[in-house]
């Protein structure tokens, strides 16, 4: 640490940084206990009736249930679709490989009003019904290049030296995927879940366009904040920053299984 | 029928971006059943390939490989039951290292030969064989490199298949390691009579463990034999230059009797041998020289005239380097360490031991 000299300004350095990261959702989860109408000084009282008033809110419970239930489906399609993919990808030569190794990733750089405008266009032309499930299909395509790259990646690292020594033990296919490869990608393959749900229960751009009558989380506390910010959508942020960190905790897990297991 | 391997006019064409090169160039060769075979060559000259083609991991664009004469060309790498032991060793690293040995008996296209308790008495009694037995319910990360070969190593034997092949099995280990896996391997040959098939490109590993030797070279085997023929009577400058410390000087054939010729020097010297060559008196061929074929002596004929440009003391010997006159080219001699040195840019004779010299023609 003394290479970086002033101790003081570092420390000072890296307190601002967080300060300005991390105060803001601070502050956000002070005010959910906060017992005031508004969202803002005095502090009246520790309180816990917007978190009353949350559970008891029908509308935001089926929308974070819904949110919930289109980030598992998201999940689904993305393992469903993608480790076939990245398989093909590190395991057989085919044409266009080149092609479809770059193209896979436009979805995550593409901007999402444009997928979503284009994915619309879509469903209406073969007059596919808006829904929690085109909003699923939407978004799960586009996340499909996480679970890709990621299994893929990982597959590279892990060469290909294991599975034949699994096929010169006599194993067959599924045996090779059951004991070999799948052991050796489930950390990614985790790891890849975790960020296609995360990414997709905070989407707005692509499931505002593409949403039916049912609403996402994102949704409706947009259209909550419109109107004003209440402190029952702090509860609701205080609740969700909570879940975040129990995923980076399980996330964090994982790939430290996985640490062990490289060193062999 | 042959019993063992036998490959036939064996190619195999990589093709990269936009240029394609014969990685195996049409191999030839029978390995019969029971022999340490190696083969050996610098990295690129398809030795590996080859080996991945008898395994089943690489289909040959062209030729067939028989296995006591059947051909098993197009057997899927499943069935072949031959054993690969990997440079990188392999290992699954999610498993214990009893079930990495325990792997290749547990398979599905195994099911019903083996019982689960004989299974576990196999792992043991194999284990105990490379001496990893406490190791048993390790990690594979737990291990040392070469503690991680054994374990690849028994993985391969516990299915008791007939051919064992080795893919630079000790390259990834330090020298002392290598040289005591190398005594292991010898034993377990000797003791399983199994067939070997070992790539390397360590020339002293091949000719200390082998059978017989296959020296290759882009693509091609450049010799076949024991590892006494490929040192004493390489086939050509390319073996000859590869295997030991062996210098190539430019000579004619200047006489040929029935045993034994005799050929010229540039700078005029004339050197006597035993042994044949497929040379006509006249004709231009090399002359191997090693190191320790050639010792000092009186002038006289018979030996060959140069400089001492150089030595070094090796400890057990000492090195020198001696160009030989009328520019015909550096060689190596090994002389004694209790005689007198000789100094830098004295005139030496050197005598050629006629037994060991040998001419090569291509």
């Amino acid at each position: 640490m003394r290479a970086f000299g002033n101790r003081t300004l570092v420390t000072g350095m890296a307190m601002s940084v967080l300060a300005f990261l991390y105060a803001p959702i601070l502050v956000m989860m002070v005010f959910s206990f906060n017992d005031s109408q508004y969202t803002g000084l005095p502090f009246n009282g520790f309180t816990l009736r917007w978190y009353e008033a949350l559970f008891s809110d029908e509308q935001m419970l089926m929308s974070i249930w819904n949110s919930v239930f289109v980030g598992l489906g998201v999940v689904v399609i993305s393992v469903l679709f993608g480790v076939p993919a990245a398989i093909a990808l590190d395991r057989y030569e085919f044409p266009g490989k080149g092609l479809f190794r770059r193209i896979v990733m436009l979805p995550l750089v593409l901007p999402g009003i444009i997928t979503g405008i284009a994915l619309l266009g879509f469903y209406l032309t073969i007059h596919l019904r808006l829904s929690l499930y085109t909003i699923m299909l939407g978004q799960g395509t586009a996340l499909m290049c996480v679970t890709i790259t990621e299994v893929f990646a990982r597959l590279q690292q892990l060469g290909k030296s294991q599975a034949e020594a699994a096929a010169n033990l006599g194993a067959n296919d599924w045996e090779i995927f059951k004991n070999v490869t799948f052991p050796g990608i489930r950390s990614a393959l985790f790891g890849a879940m975790l960020i296609a749900f995360s990414i997709s229960f905070d989407e707005i751009a692509v499931t505002f366009l593409l949403t039916g009558r049912e609403n996402t989380l994102p949704m409706t506390l947009w259209s909550l904040l419109r109107r004003e910010v209440t402190p029952e959508v702090n509860a609701v942020a205080t609740l969700i920053v909570f879940l975040s960190i129990i995923l980076i905790v399980a996330g964090m897990y994982a790939s430290r299984g996985h640490a062990n297991e490289s060193e062999a | 029928m042959t019993t063992g391997i036998e490959l036939r006019n064996l190619r195999k064409l990589f093709e990269g971006h936009g240029h394609a090169s014969w990685a195996v160039d049409g191999v030839d060769m029978t390995i019969g059943a029971g022999k340490f075979v190696t083969l050996l060559g610098p990295s690129g000259c398809g030795k590996t390939t080859t080996l991945r083609m008898i395994a089943g991991l690489e289909m040959p664009t062209s030729g067939q490989i028989f296995r006591d004469g059947q051909d098993i060309t197009d057997q899927p790498v499943t069935d072949r039951d031959m054993r690969m032991v990997f440079q990188d060793f392999a290992l699954f690293p999610n498993m214990t290292i009893e079930d990495n040995v325990a792997f290749g008996l547990r398979v599905k296209s195994k099911k019903g030969k083996y019982t689960e308790p004989q299974i576990q008495q196999r792992v043991a009694e194999f284990l105990d064989l490379v001496h990893l037995k406490d190791h048993a319910h390790k990690k594979p990360h737990q291990l040392s490199g070469g503690q991680k070969q054994r374990v690849s190593l028994a993985r391969a034997l516990v299915t008791d298949p007939k051919v064992v092949l080795f893919d630079e099995p000790l390259g990834s280990l330090d020298a002392n390691l290598r040289k005591i896996m190398q005594l292991e391997l010898i034993r377990l040959h000797r003791e399983l009579g199994k067939t070997f098939i070992y790539v390397t490109h360590d020339q002293d590993e091949a000719m200390a463990m082998s059978d017989a030797i296959a020296v290759m070279s882009q693509g091609k085997v450049m010799q076949f034999g024991t590892p006494r023929e490929i040192y004493d009577r390489p086939a050509n400058r390319y073996v000859a230059s590869f295997i030991g410390h062996a210098h190539i000087v430019d000579a004619t054939v200047d006489s040929k009797q029935a045993d034994s010729l005799s050929v010229r020097l540039r700078n005029g010297d004339r050197v006597g041998l035993r042994g044949k060559a497929d040379a006509a008196p006249g004709s231009a061929v090399g002359l191997m020289l090693r190191a320790e074929d050639l010792a000092f002596a009186d002038a006289a004929t018979d030996t060959i005239g140069g400089r001492v440009v150089d030595s070094l003391y090796r400890g057990e010997y000492v090195e020198y380097v001696v160009a030989l006159n009328g520019n015909s080219g550096v060689v190596h001699v090994h002389a004694r360490t209790d005689l007198p040195p000789v100094a830098h840019g004295s005139a030496v004779a050197l005598k050629v031991n006629p037994a060991k010299a040998h001419v090569v023609v291509h």
